[in-house]
Parts: C-alpha cells; structure tokens; sequence
C-alpha cells in the first residue's frame, strides 16, 4: 500500500475559547479527488491551512508526503498547488509578472503548459492582477496552481462567489489535474453539486469534528432510502442537521 | 444610534478606542505636570529642553496620529489612485455632504481641541504672548485640506503624497513667514478661517466622485515608456532561484519606499543651501547635517509602515497566504528582506551622496564645508579626519539599514498589538529617557556617578544583548530554523564586525584616555545581533500560526 498524501491525526486547533478542530483524523490516499464539504465556519479553511502549513497544531499531528508542513515547508509547498477563496495575488504585478515570478519556485514549470491555460482562460499578459475581475483572478490563481503540474492540488472554496463559466473552468482544472497519473486533488466546497460531479471521496466536517468520510458512490449507498439513492445534499441535510440538532460539540 | 453622525463619531470612537486612551493618558499626565509639579500660574520656559519633550515632542505625534485617524489612513494605501475614503461607507444611506462633512466636523473639532488643551494645561502662562485662536485654526485647516487630498481620487499612482505634501507645506510657509513679519492674531484668524470652509468644499467634490466611482486614468501617458509585456512565455527573463524572484518581489514591494522618500524629501531640504548661500555656514552646515540624517530618519518611518501586508485585509499586518505558501524557507525570506534593506540604503545614500555635492556647488556653499574640513584636519590630522568621514559616512550608511533591518523582528510577528505597542513603548521611553538626560544634564554629581559606573552599565548592556542573542540562538537551532552553517557563519560574521570595529576605535581613540575593555563592549553593542536574529523566529510564528 502506498504511503498517504495526507495524513492527520488526532488534530485539534483552538481559537481562544473556539474550538475550530477536535481531534480531526483524516488520512488521503495518492492519486483521487477529495470533496471536503461543510456549512461556513465548520472548520475547513482551519484543516487545509494546516495542510498548507500555515497553522500549527494545538495537538495532534498533520503530515502531506509523509513530512510536517511546519518543519518543512519547502519540501512540502514545491510539491502543492493552492487556490484560496480570498485569492490574495498581488494586484501591483502584471499578470506576465506573476507568472515569471511563480515560475521561480518551481522547477516543474511547464511554460507550454502555461501558455495555453493562459490562452484556454483568455487572460492578458500586460494586465494588472487588481484590474481583473473575480472570475479573471480565479483563472489567474489557477493558472499558476496548475503549470508546474503539482502533486497535490488544494482548492479552497474556489467556486464561491463565481459564475458557471469560470467554476467550469476550475471543474475542468480538477479533471486536469487527475488525469496525470498519481496526483491527488483536495476539493472544499460547499456547492455539493459540484463536489458531486468530480469527488471520488468525500469527508463532511461540521463544528470542527469529521462527521463522515469515505467514498461517495458507499456513503450514497449508505444514506440509501428504499430504492432511491439520495443526492449528496440531501445526505448533507440529513447529517449536518442532525449534528447541529445534538447541540454543540454534538 | 440614531442618526448617520452618531454612526460616524461611533465607529471613530470604536475603532479607536486604544489609541484615544493613550491621548487621554497624555493629557491627564499634562494636568498632573501642571497642577500637582509646576504648580497654577507658574510661567512656562519654552526655550527649556523638558518643554520640547514633554509637549512638543507628544503633540506631534498626536496630531499626526489623529491626521492617520480622521482621513481613514490608517486602512488606506496612500499611494493609490483611488480615493482613500472607505468604499464601504458609499452605500450607506446618506448624503455626500454628511459623508464628508461629519468627518470633517469632528477631525477640525479634535485638532481645536487638542490645542486649547494643551495650551491651557502646558503652554499657559508662559513668558510669551501664546496667541489662542489660530493656532487651532492652523491645526483644523492642515486637518481638513489632508482629509480633501486624501479623499480626493488622482489620474496617477503616488499624486497624492506629491500634492499633499506641496500644499500642506506651502500653507504651513505662508503661516512661518506671517509669523515671521509679526502678523496680527486678527489677520491670522482672517487667513485661516476660509481655508476650512474650503476644504471641506473640496472633501465632497472629492467624496462625490469617488462615490460615483469616478477614478482618472492618466497612466496612458506613459504607456509608451513602460516595457510591453511578452506575448511568448519562452521570451520571459527566468529569475536565477526563488531568492532571486522574492527579491525582485521584496524590492518592488518594499525596498523602493525609502529612496523614494529620500528623492523626494531631499531636494526640498537642500533648496535652502540656495536660501542660505556662503554667508551664512551655520545654516549650510545644518541644512547639510539634515541631509545626511534624512535616510535614517526616514528608514525608522518606512520600518515602521511599508510592512502591512494589505491594507484592506482585517488582518493587515499577518503574512498573505500567497507569499506564506512559497516553498521558500523563513529564513531565506528573512535573508531576502535584510539583502532588500540593503539594496534600498545604498540607492538611497547613492542620491544623498550625489544630491549633496551638486547642490553645494551649484548653490556656491562648496566653499563652507571646504572650509570646515580643512579646519578639523588641522586639528586631527588628515589621515584620521579622513577615517573620521568615512566612519561617520559607514556610520550612518549601517544605521540606516539598521532602522530598515531592526524591527523587523517586530514588523514580521504579524501581530497589530506588537507593532503598535511598540510604537506606544518607543515613544513612551523617549520622553522618559529624554527626561532623564536634562535632569543628568543639570546635576554634575549624578553626571561623575554615572562615568564612573559605565563600564558597568555598558557591560549589563552587553550581558543583556548576549545572553537573549544566545537564548534565540538556541530557539532557532531547536526550531531548526536556521541550518547550523547559517548559524555559525551568522556568529562567525558578527564576531569579525565587532573586531573590526573595536580595531577601529582603538585606532581612534588611541590618544584618548579611554579603557581598551570599554571601547570593546561599545563595538558589541554596536553591531546589530539579538534582534536581527530574531527576524527569523518573529516571521516562523506569523507564518505558522
């Protein structure tokens, strides 16, 4: 059996008097798309920040190619592609500027590759990042994520807020990216219907505890009801209320 | 709250409430000076040293803090062409006249205030004739025309601090010379009045159009003598490593903030070696000592501002996940940010150093420092006044990078409270430790009592600096921060600076009665250490927080 992407154990984060991860174990084997869904504030900005390395652990451990993101984050960050939500790019550089500074730091960079995503997202070279609009960020942030063909591919809430071409766009990334032998795609959402259409597996978070996690053709089929197989919103409804339902910590 | 004027004064008061503490603090600590030590009606020196550092010193500080306040810049990029007037507060249901005028109202109101505070506290009686009215006046109109400018939108990057800084200083010339030529307060307060109206004038019609989101766009301009972007990806220069590409990010980021500052602050100062002319070798030579103290005067105000990350993120001084997930090392950042400061002090030294010399010729004032020189190496000689330059020169070259380099430790934690309470503390010790000095400098017994105690003092200093130097050492190899090879070259190279340093000064002060041990702990705690190796810890705990 190969060694997991990502394997955390027993995580757990506070903020203060919130608690935003209770002992979360996870573990990712190579080479799938994984959906990690939940409603806002359930805590999966808060795992894949540990993912990336940019929060410490309170307990517990998070390991991404067997090494510790906080330890190593060189050896670790090389080997991801990451869109945030918030898509924090520079908006001072040109978009032909950011690309020849990303390219710096990743020996994998595939110019070719660059290109054409630049040509299939119709993004200018001479613009500046904080003239682009959302949807043109998004492609940009992608852009960059995706050229040096990354092991591990993390996106972050990426279709909020987006419109139907451009959240095609990053569906298409996702399919991209797995068709390369042995990547792995981090997906977290919650337009389940998205998730639905390209996650292999899914893990449902909610106040900061895994509430269920595996395949998602089993947990389908485990939420079955008679003879209809229920969508992954419904099992979503059905498990998130009744967490919310058992009050907190529930 | 009921009305959109209460809303306004709220959020000021809300958002504000720390640093409006603090002036509460400074001005009950005013009365207490007054009322409990110098007593009612005992008159003011203002010529005393003590004057300067318990009023003048902390009231500029106040009214820049409360300029920061009132025009929104302290969430603002000030070098944007867009208004700096928060968007947020468009949408509001309110007319652009209150959206421009309660702020308006209440900055003019404080900064009234805060005079006739203090001078009724501080200043009065004095053996002067402190004029009450427009000194306020002044003070309300600065106030007013920085919010028009600030909210004004402009056709290009940076046109606001030009035009902001042009007409601010040309009303504060006019008012130096009325007071110059002994004006009546009557024409003063004449002068004065219409200027807030005025501004507050050009504060809507500056609200207005950034309300409708009306932004010129001169850029065009020089759109033919900016390099074309490459169409072909084979064509784009490859940056030589990461280093090399989070250099040119640091330098386009940062590193260019301070000889900007410097060219633009430069020129202004060394008009007055044209006003002053060879007639006059003490206002040249202090004209000169301005310029050659500028770029470590303003590489404390660039240290302390250029690091916020995004100024409209809530969290504006953390590290943005887009730089925090290079897969570049802390310390290699680190690295890049010290090699950046040093990048950006010799550009801005390189213009000092030729900014100087062209205006002494051209202004005819060559002939003072010429002089000045000859003089000093009649008395040392000229191989040492030669050294002496050149040391004063290196002197003032480190320090300037030191300003950049030191408080990185501080800037890089990404915490709002560290680098404010900082700030509060840096301002707080300087009165008290300028305090201290005028009283030593008043008493010849402590002034014996503490030369004979500064080995001691020195060496507690040095003891201090080594002992945290060694316990951040200690964190960083723990932490593994730093490889153990940057660790000991770091030791290594510190340790070759102090020698070379001590060397120096030995050289010096030679003829000088003067310890060897003591010239030895003054090179130790001259070359930076404990802070700057704590650049590295401070930035691993932002980025992983």
């Amino acid at each position: 059996m190969t060694e997991p992407v990502i394997s955390i154990t027993g995580l757990t984060r506070r903020f203060g008097p919130t608690t935003a991860l209770a002992s979360v174990s996870l573990s990712l084997p190579r080479g799938a798309v994984y959906g990690l869904v939940g409603a806002n504030g359930a805590g999966k900005t808060t795992l894949i920040k540990h993912i990336l390395g940019l929060l410490r652990a309170d307990s517990g451990s998070v390991r991404v190619f067997g090494l510790d993101p906080v330890a190593d984050p060189v050896a670790v960050l090389s080997r991801i592609g990451y869109l945030s939500e918030e898509n924090d790019l520079p908006g001072w550089m040109r978009l032909d500027e950011l690309i020849r500074y990303t390219r710096a730091f990743y020996p994998a960079w595939d110019d070719g590759y660059a290109e054409e995503l630049r040509e299939a997202f119709a993004l200018d070279p001479g613009a500046k990042i904080k003239t682009l609009s959302k949807g043109q960020k998004a492609r940009a942030g992608l852009l960059i994520a995706l050229a040096y063909r990354p092991e591990l591919l993390v996106l972050d809430e990426p279709s909020s807020g987006l419109d139907p071409i451009v959240r095609r766009d990053i569906l298409g990334a996702v399919i991209r990216t797995i068709a390369g032998e042995g990547r792995t795609v981090l997906f977290s959402s919650h337009l389940l219907e998205e998730v639905e259409q390209v996650a292999d597996h899914v893990t449902m978070i909610s106040a900061g505890r895994i509430l269920l996690s595996g395949p998602l053709q089993a947990i389908k089929e485990s939420h079955r009801v008679g003879d209809r197989l229920p969508s992954l919103d419904e099992v979503f409804v059905a498990r998130v209320g009744t967490a919310a339902a058992s009050g907190p910590g529930g | 709250m009921r009305s959109a004027a209460a809303a306004i004064a709220w959020e000021f008061r809300r958002r504000h409430r720390w640093g409006l503490l603090a002036l509460t603090g400074y001005l009950l600590a005013l009365a207490i000076i007054k009322f409990l030590i110098r007593k009612p009606g005992q008159p003011v020196d203002l010529n005393d040293v003590r004057f300067a550092l318990v009023v003048v010193v902390p009231l500029a500080v106040t009214f820049t803090y409360s300029l920061a306040v009132f025009t929104f810049g302290l969430s603002g990029d000030l070098a944007a062409r867009q208004s700096m007037y928060p968007a947020r507060m468009f949408t509001l249901p309110v007319t652009t006249a209150a959206l421009a005028g309660w702020p308006m109202l209440y900055g003019t109101a404080a900064m009234a205030i805060l005079w006739l505070v203090t001078r009724l506290l501080a200043v009065w009686p004095s053996g002067f004739a402190i004029p009450v009215i427009w000194p306020a006046l002044l003070a309300a109109a600065l106030l007013a025309w920085t919010q028009a400018l600030t909210w004004m939108p402009y056709g290009l990057p940076g046109l606001r601090v030009v035009v902001a800084i042009l007409l601010l200083a040309a009303i504060d010339a006019v008012v130096i010379l009325a007071i110059h030529y002994d004006t009546r307060e009557a024409v003063m307060v004449a002068g004065l009045a219409p200027l807030v109206p005025l501004a507050y004038l050009a504060a809507r019609f500056a609200v207005a159009r950034a309300r409708r989101g009306e932004v010129p766009d001169w850029r065009g301009i020089f759109a033919r003598i900016r390099p074309a972007p490459d169409a072909a990806p084979g064509r784009w220069h490859r940056f030589a490593s990461p280093a090399a590409a989070q250099s040119w990010f640091e330098w386009r980021r940062h590193g260019r903030s301070l000889p900007t500052l410097v060219a633009i602050l430069l020129p202004l100062e060394l008009a007055l070696l044209f006003l002053a002319g060879p007639d006059a070798p003490n206002l040249v030579l202090a004209t000169l000592l301005g310029g050659l103290l500028t770029p470590p005067f303003l590489a404390t105000f660039v240290a302390a501002t250029v690091r916020k990350s995004n100024p409209q993120l809530g969290d504006s001084h953390g590290l943005p996940p887009f730089i925090a997930t290079r897969p570049l090392s802390s310390a290699a950042l680190v690295g890049v940010t010290l090699t950046t400061a040093i990048r950006s002090t010799l550009v801005a030294w390189a213009l000092v150093l030729l900014g100087i010399p062209l205006a002494l010729v051209l202004s005819g004032t060559g002939v003072v420092v010429i002089e000045r020189m000859n003089r000093i190496a009649g008395a040392i000689g000229s191989p040492r006044a030669i050294v002496l330059g050149l040391l004063v020169l290196s002197g003032l070259l480190a320090s300037t990078w030191k300003q950049l380099a030191q408080s990185l430790y501080l800037g890089l934690t990404g915490r709002e409270w560290v680098v404010k309470a900082s700030v509060f503390l840096a301002l707080a010790g300087l009165a008290v430790v300028g305090q201290l000095a005028v009283w030593v400098s008043e008493h010849t017994e402590v002034q014996v009592a503490l030369w004979n105690a500064l080995p001691f003092i020195f060496g507690g200093l040095a003891v201090g600096k080594m002992s945290a130097a060694a316990g951040i050492a200690v964190r960083l190899y723990r932490g593994r921060v730093l490889s153990d090879r940057t660790l000991v070259t770091g030791a290594a190279g510190w340790f070759v600076a102090v020698l070379a340093l001590y060397g120096l000064l030995l050289w010096l002060a030679s003829d000088a009665l003067i310890p060897r041990y003591l010239l030895l702990l003054v090179a130790i705690l001259a070359v930076p250490l404990a802070r700057l190796s704590a650049a590295p810890l401070a930035l691993e705990w932002n980025r992983h927080r």
